[in-house]
């Protein structure tokens, strides 16, 4: 109980020491929102101007948004502190491998999270989609999907951090595995925006769940394998 | 010696299960000799998923017992899956043209998870070649073994609703050869040359882990600095590349 | 392509490349074996 309790600090001191880097950081944050909202601007050109095409597309462009600023997000989590050393102290700390986890990948989610609820509105105005209604299962959508993919990130983030060609080897591991996070998540929201008619938001959201699950679970698990290395 | 016979066992395993599925099984009443194809194609299947789930046990017995013969296993069963991904895939296009008009059918939920299998383990592949440490590289490649194995079912179960939650099994669903209805001659050609195809994986995973261990021993000549000194032989060079312990 | 050329193809890749990979990886533990016994050749270890 004393253990679980430490751990749980240890892991919310993580998360907040992140956060507040992140924040201080503001520029790179706020590059990657930059990055993403461009990113969802080309997708209409790519598209063309036919805007019922675009509103039908919208779904699936959010989230290849939200996954390209996480992938950004997720390495810039480990390189700030691989950067200047820290991540070797990080991992000579007596404490769980798993708080150590936990608190990084809370900092990831939370960050995504934020990213995830910037870009709605924006995809909302960019593609002429009514978000008014449906805001609280679409935010369900973004939390989970975040964490889902924080889950992975932070253990694939930790894993290439100090690895050569990393820039390639993050995205190129990580989109495999998200790729039904992503499947998952598009449909919730496709479902969300649509209303639901056909009363499947549930299942998908229970297959995000389970995503979320499962990955906290093995990414806690072998992470501490990754610090000691 | 005795892995040598198991290879020539299996190549004629493979020839008489292969000449069986071409000429000997008629062909199928409705998809003709495309269906000759699901042979190789489900054999080549079922191996590439046994062969993930050697990699994935083999690397967690690696962060278990820090062997790492377990990870020479553990990257034979990768690179040998892999092959057998692709030749999946390729069997599957092979198939799907003929019988459904094209190559590639996203409504089919096994290509699609085949298609990520081989992206997920082509990535595993990559990463072992990018670290130099065997001991670090071995932790890393089961820790992405272990989360690309608890992929594969997520992978597949999502892919399967994504076809529709509420849609049965879509005509030419490649499971239909097993059902009891097919032809016993065809279960029985199906089995053949799944067994030959076990021969030809189980004498290729033991030729790869062999390499493996070889490749390793390489790797620690070169860190002791022997290639150099046996290499150059130079008068003074032994003395200079001696390795500093 | 007729129905035939397809199975020709599947069979010949597949077979053929499980073929080529047992032959490539005969020919890397040859020179692996040699280099291996090379590098211990008449070393004092």
């Amino acid at each position: 109980m004393n253990g679980l309790r430490q751990g749980l600090a240890v892991a919310m001191a993580i998360a907040r020491k992140d956060a507040i880097s992140e924040l201080r950081g503001r520029q790179a944050a706020g590059s990657t929102l930059f990055f993403a909202a461009l990113v969802l601007l080309l997708f209409g050109f790519a598209l063309g101007p036919d805007s019922r095409r675009l509103a039908e597309a919208a779904p699936g462009l959010l989230w290849l948004a939200i996954v390209f600023g996480g992938l950004l997000t997720m390495a810039r989590l480990h390189q700030l502190e691989a950067d200047d050393g820290a991540f070797e102290q990080l991992a000579l700390y007596p404490v769980d491998r798993r708080a150590i986890y936990a608190g990084k990948a809370l900092a990831g989610a939370a960050v995504m999270l934020v990213l995830g609820g910037l870009l709605l509105p924006i995809v909302a105005i960019l593609y002429a989609i009514p978000i008014g209604t449906a805001w609280l299962p679409l935010l369900i959508a973004v939390a989970l999907g975040a964490i889902g993919f924080a889950a992975i990130g932070t253990a694939y983030a930790g894993l290439t951090v100090r690895m050569r060609a990393r820039e390639v080897m993050l995205p190129l591991l990580m989109l495999p595995v998200v790729a039904p996070l992503l499947l998952a998540a598009v449909k919730a929201t496709a479902a969300s925006l649509s209303g639901d008619p056909l009363g499947e938001l549930g299942s998908w959201l229970q297959l995000l769940v389970a995503f979320d699950v499962i990955m906290l679970v093995v990414g806690a698990g072998t992470y501490g394998f990754l610090l000691e290395d | 010696m005795k892995t040598r016979i198991l290879g020539f066992v299996a190549l004629a395993a493979v020839i008489g299960a292969a000449v069986n599925g071409l000429f000997v099984v008629p062909a199928d009443l409705n998809q003709g000799d495309a269906q000759r194809i699901m042979y190789v194609h489900v054999a080549s299947a079922w191996i590439a998923y046994a062969s993930f789930g050697v990699t994935a046990l083999a690397g967690l017995g690696y962060l278990i017992r820090r062997d790492l013969r377990l990870d020479a296993l553990a990257l034979a069963g990768a690179e040998v899956g892999v092959m057998f991904t692709a030749f999946a895939i390729w069997g599957g296009m092979m198939w799907g043209r003929p019988v459904w008009g094209v190559y590639w059918q996203w409504e089919d939920p096994r290509l699609t998870t085949t298609a990520l299998l081989l992206a997920l383990y082509i990535g595993y592949l990559l990463l072992r070649r990018l670290t130099d440490d065997p001991a670090r590289r071995a932790a890393r490649a089961a820790v992405v073994g272990l989360i690309a194995a608890v992929d594969i079912p997520i992978v597949h179960f999502s892919v399967l609703w994504w076809r529709g939650l509420h849609q049965g099994p879509t005509i030419g669903d490649p499971s239909k050869i097993l059902n009891p209805s097919a032809p016993l001659q065809f279960v029985l050609a199906l089995l053949a040359m799944l067994a030959a195809f076990t021969l030809v994986w189980a004498y290729l995973l033991i030729r790869r882990y062999q390499l493996a261990r070889l490749e390793w021993q390489l790797e620690e000549d070169a860190r002791r600095g022997l290639v150099q000194t046996a290499r150059l032989a130079l008068p003074g060079a032994a003395a200079a590349e001696e390795p500093a312990r | 392509m007729t129905s035939a050329g397809f199975v020709l193809a599947a069979y010949g890749v597949i077979l053929g490349g499980m073929g080529l990979y047992a032959a490539l990886l005969a020919r890397r533990l040859r020179i692996a074996r040699d280099t291996v016994r090379r590098n211990n050749v008449d070393l004092p270890e």
